[in-house]
């Protein structure tokens, strides 16, 4: 190891992401489960469900390692349904992934596909003629936060993994554990805290963690202050901006958002979706519902390829006509 | 502050002899006036036509002020309903009594009626020509057109002349005279030349140079208008689309100003707030102007050109008739923010990806939970703790725009520790 490489930080949801079935100390059922697939080199695909956070990928992950060696990755293809555009390319991916030839003692490669919830209908039943051209050669893992949003027809070709989120003392035993190796001071209310916030989600426990420290001691204070810090308020501003009547500098506080965050018009829509309803929105529900609507048909017409900018100051423009209307 | 008053308006003819040039079209247009004012008109109706800006409506309009007349003006886009024409019509069929003071009516632009879609409207206007007992003037730039011949033949045909440079110079130097304003001749003759004898656009180019920059030179001429006939400069077609009467003058704004649809959209998504204060006008006009870009988006999609005339129908009358009532209003359209902004945003976006990108496969997760779930957390980190920031940005290999881009203000701090530690190496 280079003196740079050991100068050299990572993230620690990296840094101390379980390799092996081994080190994975949650979800034990599960585990052991997959451990019997490593033991007999086979296995039917798979789809692992539950919520963010709670090792799914991870699992994949070690389960390949446990099979194919530290190598493993050059026999697993790892796709992400949000992030490739659409079933053609993960078709052309999986096709070109198949042909390739693999040694005499791998039994099957891999294809890992993230977020397959994400798939229309439609993408999942080619998916599912896929899953069967390849079954040869191939083994499908799918991830999934919802699994009642894979159609039927591929379930009953999976086996089932669910993830639960972990359990108050196991994410706690974790930071701590986390802690004593980074020599992190922490006050135990403080874990408690990322605990009640992170509600069992391990990724973002973890990195609340790390950013924490990175303030200093890790205390009640340091925390909220951290997670005050990665929500910026700034969607909420522009809001309250538009609101008010004040439809120029609701519009200024988007710009500034769209430069300073590197949001795009889908993120901002999405945010603004989500803080409608908080509380300190204070407007009539039945205008949270029309707001609501209207930031649908936004998302739509922004995935669809309208501009940003110009659907975005439709959206707020409209909101200032309603303060308006709701101040009389 | 003061509403500024556009000054086609500020300083259109008051009298008949105020009107530039024209000798003859005035000589007819009184002869003809002064017979229905005894009583025995030549022809009920006078069509006068000539190129845009060269004194018709304004002629119309100091005759009425000067005789003492009420003017009673109606718009092409008012010919198409019925109730509209029928209360002209009753106004014009009424008796005149008398002590009340004598009308004339004016059609505008009658050469923008469409033509198979308002055949009713022709006769209408036939129909008022023939029971009217008040003269009736009407407008046009091109009344050659196939479906006016039945208004020629009802009408007595005055042409008006294009200016030439020479007028409009006279009548703009006037202007900078009252105005107390700082003009090259140079500058004014370039005016006149782009104007092509139209005195209002040279008008309308005087003033937004003038309000724009306080002076008048032959450079900021030649920088900001543009020939006319051909193609208009975005704030003249700006100036044309939101202050258009009719919904063919907003469309021919859009369509023929200089830069392309895409930027011509950016403009008015910048001065939709600039034109309008009032919220709901904003609303409904930022309404059509989306609705203009989801028709665009649909034909990047899907290559079908033919919806483009859809697009020019939202963003120019669509933004242009969101107003709950019509009245000229000038303003100064300035170049968009939004174009540098864009290309801000544009790297700003692209640096995020790249992060992502790099952090996803070492993070075993997709890009879009490294967007939302890491990269938060990874700036409070770079914007309050520059020495450990730097060796994430080593673990990760991160380039220094990256580095830039997280850190924000600390920026300098974190690359500064970078370089230090990468050369204990």
């Amino acid at each position: 190891m280079s003196s740079r490489e050991a100068l050299a930080e990572l993230l620690w949801a990296e840094k101390y992401r379980p390799r092996t079935l081994d080190e994975m100390v949650d979800q034990k059922e599960v585990v052991e489960r997959l451990k019997r697939f490593v033991k007999e080199k086979n296995m039917p695909h798979l789809l692992f469900a539950g919520p963010p956070g709670t090792g799914k990928t991870t699992a994949a992950h070690c389960l390949a390692h446990d099979l194919f060696g530290e190598n493993y990755r050059q026999y697993m293809l790892e796709l992400n349904a949000s992030d490739e555009r659409g079933i053609d390319v993960i078709r052309s991916k999986v096709k070109e992934f198949a042909r390739t030839r693999v040694a005499a003692n791998i039994p099957f490669k891999i294809v890992l596909l993230d977020e397959a919830d994400n798939m229309t209908a439609d993408a999942q039943q080619a998916l599912r003629r896929l899953m069967e051209m390849y079954t040869a050669t191939t083994r499908f893992i799918l991830i999934a936060n919802y699994p009642s949003k894979i159609i039927e027809p591929i379930q009953s070709r999976c086996a089932v993994f669910r993830f639960t989120p972990l359990p108050k003392d196991d994410l706690i035993g974790r930071l701590k554990w986390i802690c004593e190796r980074e020599k992190v001071e922490f006050d135990e209310d403080a874990l408690e805290a990322i605990y009640e916030i992170a509600e069992g989600d391990m990724r973002r426990a973890i990195n609340i963690l790390q950013a924490a420290a990175a303030l200093g001691r890790v205390t009640v204070e340091s925390v909220y202050k951290v997670v005050g810090l990665a929500h910026p308020r700034e969607i909420r501003q522009m809001i309250q901006l538009a609101l008010a009547g004040n439809f120029n500098d609701a519009r200024g506080k988007l710009r500034e958002l769209m430069i300073n965050y590197g949001l795009s018009g889908l993120d901002v829509i999405k945010q603004i979706h989500r803080e409608v309803f908080s509380q300190e929105i204070k407007i009539p529900d039945e205008y949270k519902l029309i707001i609501a609507d209207l930031a649908g048909e936004i998302q739509f017409r922004l995935v669809e390829g309208a501009d940003d900018e110009i659907q975005l100051n439709a959206f707020l423009a409209r909101l200032a006509y309603i303060g308006r209307k709701l101040r009389g | 502050m003061p509403r500024k008053i556009p000054w086609i308006i500020k300083y259109r003819p008051r009298r008949i002899g105020d009107v530039v040039n024209q000798d003859n079209a005035k000589k007819q247009f009184i002869q003809w006036l002064e017979s229905w004012l005894k009583g025995k008109p030549i022809k009920k109706a006078a069509l006068l036509y000539g190129p845009a800006g060269c004194g018709k409506t304004s002629l119309v309009e100091a005759a009425a002020h000067e005789y003492g007349l009420e003017l009673v003006e109606m718009n092409a886009s008012d010919f198409r309903r019925r109730q509209d024409i029928k209360r002209i019509a009753e106004t014009a069929a009424k008796m005149k009594s008398l002590f009340a003071r004598g009308k004339i009516i004016l059609l505008d632009e009658v050469d923008g009626i469409s033509g198979t879609a308002d055949r009713g409207a022709i006769d209408a206007i036939l129909e008022l020509i023939r029971t009217t007992r008040y003269p009736i003037a009407m407008t046009a730039n091109n009344p050659w057109d196939q479906k006016l011949r039945p208004l020629r033949e009802a009408s007595l045909m005055i042409a008006f002349k294009r200016l030439t440079e020479r007028h409009v110079v006279t009548v703009l130097k006037r202007i900078c005279e009252y105005e107390k304003l700082e003009c090259e001749d140079k500058a004014l003759y370039e005016i006149a030349k782009r104007s092509e004898g139209d005195l209002r656009s040279a008008i309308n180019d005087l003033q937004a140079i003038a309000e724009g920059y306080g002076r008048v030179t032959y450079s900021l001429v030649r920088a900001l208008s543009s020939y006319r006939n051909r193609e208009y400069s975005p704030f003249e077609a700006l100036q044309k689309m939101f202050n258009a009467k009719y919904i063919f003058q907003a469309k021919m704004a859009i369509s023929q100003a200089n830069i392309d649809y895409d930027t011509m959209m950016i403009w008015i998504n910048e001065h939709i707030p600039t034109y309008y204060e009032d919220p709901e006008e904003i609303a409904r006009a930022f309404d059509a102007l989306s609705r203009a870009d989801v028709y665009m988006g649909r034909i990047r999609r899907t290559g079908a050109w033919d919806l483009l005339s859809y697009v020019f129908d939202m963003m120019g009358p669509g933004v242009a008739f969101a107003r709950r009532v019509y009245r000229y209003r000038w303003k100064a359209f300035r170049s968009p923010q939004r174009l540098q902004l864009l290309a801000q945003t544009k790297r700003s976006r692209e640096v995020r990806e790249g992060i992502a990108r790099a952090l996803a496969p070492r993070l075993a997760t997709s890009r879009s939970t490294v967007k939302s779930e890491v990269i938060p957390y990874l700036k409070i980190i770079f914007m309050n703790n520059p020495k450990y920031a730097a060796r994430i940005a080593l673990g990760y290999n991160l380039t220094d725009e990256m580095v830039k881009w997280l850190a924000g203000h600390k920026a300098r701090e974190v690359l500064m520790y970078m370089e230090k530690l990468s050369r204990k190496h």
